[in-house]
């Protein structure tokens, strides 16, 4: 399964959020990748996550594969959309 | 994973080599927005005699002494009408070498098809050689795979295997031992002359490791300058398995197994894993196993050689004392 996300909070895809990614992505059974430009990452792993350097406004590419795929994506959709709960205050 | 597409801007090329090729933009800046799409370079050739038929023109282009000699003997409606026919073609770059003044017809003719034309003052040979190597370097295939490289003893141990299954403890483990680590999580793999495989750290990740538990570390901050190195070539894939998996594991060592990365055939070494096993010992012996296999001595093979040569020698004792 493949969808994009966008990064929405304002720092974008640094350690918490990142942090927050990673341990979503790792209850699941299947393999969830990252991709920004030609840089693709495994999203269970933190420092590939942060190695993205991916800012506000950009835009990700998630692929997924497994028998909990689609759970997978809402989740990771979800988490995007929700800022990582960052920005809050505003 | 997938690999990159990449190209580079004529622009960037100036900007960044320009004293590495000694290059002086001899068209106006307007062209410098032509890239480079391949690590081939070519000689004109006949298309300066006006034949463009097999005329390779997405390759850099370089022109040399010849080449500006010939132009300089044709009359120059017949030089503007061939050399418009070459510029017309989308040539990503033209060079000129030896620091020779570029025939002014050349100029005029790129100029107007917006073909950038680069003078350098290194000979024509060895600018090829030079620019064709930094060719070569740019447009190697690469990926970036989920693994850990480590090097043991010299060999270079690419590590494969699940999310949380213990890849980087078992660098760190290794690191400790006086081993060297190369990068975690995210390996940058280059293939280098069609059949070596190189592996490094992107510029962001460093000698960063993540530890559960600890979080990230600085491996070359912690264990300092004998713990890191900045590329190894890959030579063994160690894939970590569960345990429970790990059924169909060759048990004997008798078949080598491979696997492939970017083209190339590497051997494959599968050790199964219960959490918490520590591999630090098992990844010193593939690698010193594997030199030895280099060196022709291949153990799993010269043990069952000596079993079937022992066997040989009973059968020979039963037929005796029949």
């Amino acid at each position: 399964m493949r969808t994009e996300v966008v990064i929405l909070n304002k720092l974008g895809l640094h350690a918490r959020p990142a942090a927050l990614l990673v341990q979503a992505t790792s209850k699941f059974k299947s393999e969830i990748y990252l991709k920004k430009n030609d840089m693709e990452v495994n999203a269970k792993s933190i420092l590939g996550v942060m190695m993205l350097a991916a800012e506000c406004g950009a835009t990700l590419a998630v692929s997924v594969a497994g028998e909990d795929a689609e759970d997978a994506v809402k989740t990771v959709v979800e988490l995007f959309e929700s800022k990582f709960g960052e920005d809050q205050e505003e | 994973m997938q690999q990159e597409e990449k190209s580079i801007q004529v622009a960037t090329l100036l900007s960044d080599c320009a004293d590495r090729f000694k290059l002086r933009l001899l068209t106006s800046e307007s062209t410098l927005g032509s890239r480079i799409i391949n690590a081939e370079i070519s000689r004109p050739g006949l298309i300066l005699a006006g034949f463009s038929k097999r005329f390779a023109w997405d390759r850099t282009q370089v022109i040399g002494e010849t080449e500006v000699v010939y132009m300089e003997s044709l009359d120059s409606a017949t030089l503007e009408r061939y050399l418009d026919k070459m510029c017309a073609f989308e040539i990503p770059c033209i060079f000129v070498s030896k620091g020779l003044d570029a025939p002014q017809a050349l100029l005029d003719a790129a100029e107007r098809h917006g073909r950038p034309v680069l003078g350098t003052r290194l000979g024509t040979q060895d600018f090829t050689r030079r620019f064709s190597a930094f060719l070569e370097t740019n447009f190697a295939p690469r990926q970036y795979l989920h693994g850990s490289l480590a090097d043991v003893y010299g060999v270079g141990l690419l590590y494969i295997g699940p999310s949380g299954i213990g890849k980087s403890e078992c660098v760190l483990d290794l690191v400790e031992r006086g081993h060297r680590l190369v990068c975690d999580d995210v390996v940058h793999i280059t293939r280098e002359n069609n059949e070596t495989l190189v592996g490094m750290a992107n510029e962001g990740l460093g000698h960063h490791m993540e530890i559960r538990g600890l979080g990230i570390i600085d491996v070359f901050r912690l264990f300092g300058i004998r713990a890191v190195r900045k590329r190894k070539r890959i030579e063994v894939v160690v894939e970590l398995v569960n345990w429970e998996d790990s059924g169909d594991i060759d048990r004997t060592g008798l078949d080598d197994r491979t696997t492939e990365i970017l083209g190339v055939t590497l051997p494959l070494v599968q050790v199964p894993l219960v959490p918490g096993k520590n591999i630090t010992v098992i990844s010193e012996v593939i690698a010193t196993n594997h030199l030895l296999k280099l060196k022709g001595h291949h153990s799993a093979r010269e043990f069952n050689r000596s079993l079937l040569e022992q066997m040989k020698q009973v059968d020979y004792i039963d037929e005796v004392s029949e």
